[in-house]
């Protein structure tokens, strides 16, 4: 953990930037270390391990913002960028409408540790590898004739303190681990892909090795290998038909982060953000009162809950980790909120202010934004109880609207199913919607056993741009008359 | 900092490195964003940033450590680290060794010191400009000025040395009205010449234009696209025209070099374009080729980083990323050559079609068919009978891009240059393109607004 050091550097930094005229000023030290491997067709192609570490200075002067980065750790360098982060709100100041206002938060002196059970920074490199090499290795014995195989992992440790002009004095150290791995195979004029346990890169939460451990890789990469080849010559997606779809757990986090996570961050409902991550059909007059979904559709706001990547003590703000609701019943009723954002809707912050790493500037990003377990039972229970439709699983293509809105995705695979039971393959299975339409069409959300918190490191968002880490726990879910397979 | 700091900092890394080769990647920027919205600005940032890279090769085994500690204990622990890591890595047999000294070409420079010394005053100035500008005409305004240095030094113990110093500056602006929006960008490499003035005009213009959208059925139609639509499509279909997409069996080219693969368009990468951001060198210090990547049509080659370039027997053409096995490699400097017509000949020629500003969110379907959905955004039109017509509500599109391009019936003589976002915590690329009108493209859904 971060320690005096750092604390008389940040000290000095608020020092000088009080003295050149600031009514508000935090540093922030981050020290982040990641290991990336990443194992491809059998060989371990990438060794990367970073250890990057810095400070910023984010300042009000003349009721304006200011904020300056930099990695040299001097107390020259502290004087030099907490007098530029002044000089950069007084700047600010030129087009201002009304000075920037701050919702009350009570100042701490506090230490957060993400609680982990294997610390992966202590295992060999050989134990890390190890799963890497064995699953590649099975997914190859089970299909020989897969074009590519991947496997990696992620190990990630950041060390932070921020210290505010207000008194605020928050030590923390956040574990995260992620792993994954994945299928390729080509012919037949087709390319496919299957990846475990998540889509895309990988799946990842605040936690040590036994997360990458959790997966069974040795039980599930035969599973994969032979899904990826199967889906070559599968039955392609039905073209521009409606029927009812039940998505899977890892597709449904996805459908949530894009269309529940994304349109509630207040700074885009304010118009922050209009330039480019775009603004959101949620706007404050629907606080409380807009049907977003069904009566099954319960969406918590959580960074409390254990192995969120949205799981920490305090934001980058120096706010406290909160529990709440985004959509309640169905009924939009929650924000993710910064200070300022906050104190513009005359409430506090419930502490999502997250930046990416020491140079950046703290944006409103999303904690751990989770559809909650219904009462559906199993997913074999839900396809049990659907006549007619398709089960879509795990992403692999996803595209919304800059308001939210309409939205277009891909899962890698489909499965028809018919009389209650899942049958036939499907390839290249898309579906699309309109947002508070199709939530509004969800039936039936599956129980706290089908429950899985998934993480999504690759979350962009600001100009410069930031990545996210996010979490988002989900259960199977079934949706009706969806309108599905839109391209071939 | 500088060519003799960067080139002391990688000579300290070389030094203390402790294998059979070793490789050292300096990154270092001094970036500066100022962001507005709602005719204010909101968030205004001054970064200055510097990484070491170090690779070390021992045999067959490949380790890489990055720092930002750049004093001797810090460059000495990273390269040593490195070295460690070396040891105990497996073996890849597919490694073919750290690539060797070649001759670099001059490339035009990319610098200009006025860029540099932009201060947080400028940038506040220019912002306010634009955010002036849409207020006078009843809009309100979001979007940035940014101005950023970037130097890349690489050096290895086969006897690279490469530099470069670059600058960039930005002006965006989205002038938003209650009922339709526009999008306009400028870049410069000289912040002096940063035509803000004209990214105002041309945003505001628009956006009087695009209130009050009508519906406009979905389907195939008719396009012209203005270049920052352009650019999305030349990047996805570049991200394809590399030798790794090649090898992992999803390029649209794959297997069809020398053959037709779209519609009548020339596509180069061309590093030493002295209108884009010129650089001579990849991130692997091996001098970057000039190359035609699609001529009239027809797929003429694919760009090679070293290790792609040895496991697959082809020529280095020198266009690595920094190491990584997802992207190694990528052309950088793409640009789609003009043709004969003005933007206004484009729309003239138009009896029914659909005017594009910008694509948003767009993401793959299918790679190997090059199918992208996405959507439409600030400023999209109905084309009747050779002029604008109406504002029209925003589209979703699914469809494979270099199909679109085959059915290019013009393009624009005037080049746009344009940057993606940071890669790899690098400005890394460019992109020149013209204005297209296109036969077809499938728009597979729409908005309410």
């Amino acid at each position: 953990m971060l320690g005096s050091v750092e604390r008389d550097l940040a000290h000095r930094a608020l020092d000088t930037a009080r003295t050149r005229g600031a009514t508000y000023a935090d540093a922030r030290f981050v020290r982040r270390a990641v290991e990336d491997v990443q194992v491809k067709n059998g060989h371990l192609e990438n060794v990367d391990r970073s250890d990057i570490f810095g400070f910023s200075v984010r300042a009000i002067a003349d009721g304006a913002w200011g904020f300056a980065a930099s990695p040299i750790l001097t107390a020259d360098e502290a004087d030099r960028v907490a007098a530029l982060a002044v000089d950069v709100a007084r700047a600010s100041a030129l087009t201002k409408r009304g000075d920037a206002r701050l919702a009350d938060v009570k100042p701490v002196t506090a230490t957060y540790t993400t609680p982990i059970e294997i610390d992966p920074w202590k295992l060999s490199f050989d134990e890390r590898t190890k799963l890497l090499l064995d699953a590649a290795a099975a997914m190859k014995q089970a299909q020989p004739s897969l074009r590519t195989t991947r496997a990696s992992y992620e190990i990630w440790r950041e060390e932070k303190l921020f210290v505010s002009s207000e008194g605020a004095d928050i030590a923390q150290t956040l574990y995260e681990t992620g792993a994954s791995i994945a299928a390729e195979s080509v012919g037949n004029g087709e390319q496919q892909i299957r990846t475990y346990p998540g889509s895309g890169g990988r799946s990842q939460n605040t936690a040590g090795w036994e997360y990458a451990l959790k997966w069974d890789f040795a039980k599930n990469a035969p599973r994969i290998a032979d899904e990826a080849v199967a889906l070559l010559t599968a039955k392609q997606c039905p073209q521009d038909i409606r029927t009812a779809v039940i998505l899977s757990s890892n597709q449904l986090m996805l459908q949530c982060h894009e269309s529940c996570g994304h349109p509630i961050e207040l700074d885009r409902a304010l118009g922050t953000e209009a330039a480019f991550a775009g603004t959101s059909f949620l706007t404050p007059d629907r606080l409380g009162s807009f049907r977003y979904g069904s009566e099954h559709v319960n969406i918590a706001i959580d960074s409390t809950r254990e192995g969120g990547l949205g799981t920490f003590g305090y934001d980058d703000e120096g706010v406290p980790a909160t529990e709440g609701w985004a959509v309640k019943d169905g009924i939009f009723v929650g924000y993710l909120m910064s200070r300022e954002t906050a104190a513009s809707m005359g409430t506090v912050s419930n502490g999502t202010m997250r930046a990416d790493g020491w140079s950046r500037l703290p944006l409103i990003r999303m904690t751990n934004v989770s559809v909650m377990p219904g009462t559906a039972g199993t997913l074999e229970d839900l396809i049990a109880d659907t006549d007619d439709g398709i089960y879509m699983d795990t992403n692999r293509s996803w595209s919304i609207d800059d308001r939210r809105l309409n939205f277009q995705f891909g899962t890698q695979v489909g499965w028809e199913i018919k009389n209650g039971k899942r049958t036939t393959m499907l390839r290249n299975p898309t579906y699309t919607g309109i947002t508070p339409e199709f939530w509004g069409s969800c039936d039936a959300v599956c129980s706290e056993s089908e429950w899985t918190m998934w993480g999504t490191p690759n979350c962009g968002k600001g100009q410069p741009g930031q990545v996210g880490h996010t979490g988002h726990g989900a259960a199977p879910a079934r949706f009706r008359n969806v309108r599905v397979g839109v391209v071939s | 900092m500088g060519e003799r700091e960067l080139k002391r900092i990688c000579d300290a890394a070389l030094k203390a490195v402790d294998g059979d080769e070793g490789e050292a990647l300096v990154i270092a920027r001094n970036a500066a964003l100022t962001r507005f919205a709602n005719a204010a600005i909101h968030q205004n940032v001054v970064s200055r940033e510097a990484e070491l890279r170090v690779r070390v090769v021992r045999g067959k085994r490949v380790a890489m450590v990055t720092t930002d500690r750049l004093d001797d204990e810090g460059i000495r622990r990273a390269a040593r680290e490195a070295s460690e890591l070396a040891k105990i890595t497996p073996e890849n047999p597919t490694f073919g060794g750290l690539p060797g000294d070649t001759k670099l070409a001059p490339a035009p420079s990319a610098f200009v010191e006025r860029t540099a010394e932009t201060t947080p005053l400028d940038r506040a100035r220019a912002a306010k400009q634009l955010c002036d500008a849409a207020r006078a005409a009843s809009l309100s305004a979001a979007g940035y000025v940014s101005s950023s240095v970037q130097e890349l030094a690489i050096r290895s113990s086969k006897g690279v040395w490469a530099y470069s110093p670059a600058t960039t500056s930005g002006a965006e602006l989205a002038a938003l009205g209650d009922e339709g929006s526009a999008f306009a960008q400028r870049l410069s490499l000289d912040f002096g010449t940063l035509d803000v003035a004209g990214c105002a005009r041309e945003a505001i213009e628009k956006a009087k234009a695009a209130q009050k959208p009508r519906d406009l059925a979905p389907g195939t139609h008719e396009v012209v696209l203005e270049p920052y639509a352009v650019r999305d499509i030349i990047a996805f279909l570049g991200s394809q025209l590399t030798g790794l997409a090649v090898e992992e069996g999803r390029s649209f080219v794959g297997g069809k070099l020398g053959q037709k693969v779209t519609g009548d368009v020339t596509l180069v990468d061309d590093p030493f374009d002295p209108q884009g951001l010129p650089r001579a060198f990849d991130l692997e210090g091996q001098p970057s080729q000039r190359l035609t990547l699609i001529e009239r049509g027809v797929a003429k080659a694919v760009v090679y980083d070293s290790q792609t370039a040895h496991r697959t027997g082809q020529r280095n053409t020198g266009h690595a990323l920094p190491p990584n096995p997802f992207q190694p490699s990528a052309p950088m400097h793409l640009r789609l050559e003009p043709g004969d017509q003005t933007r206004e000949d484009l729309i003239r020629s138009c009896k029914r079609a659909v005017l594009v500003t910008r694509f948003w969110y767009t993401r793959w379907v299918h790679q190997l068919r090059t199918i992208v959905t996405g959507m439409t955004r600030d400023g999209t039109f109905a084309i009747e009978n050779g002029e604008i017509a109406y504002p029209v509500k925003n589209f979703r599109f699914t469809q494979s891009y270099h199909d679109a391009l085959g059915g290019t019936l013009g393009t624009g003589s005037a080049l746009t240059l344009l940057l993606p976002g940071e890669q790899f915590g690098l400005q890394v690329s460019s992109y020149r393109v013209p204005p297209l009108r296109l036969a077809a493209f499938t728009f597979t859904g729409a908005t309410q607004y």
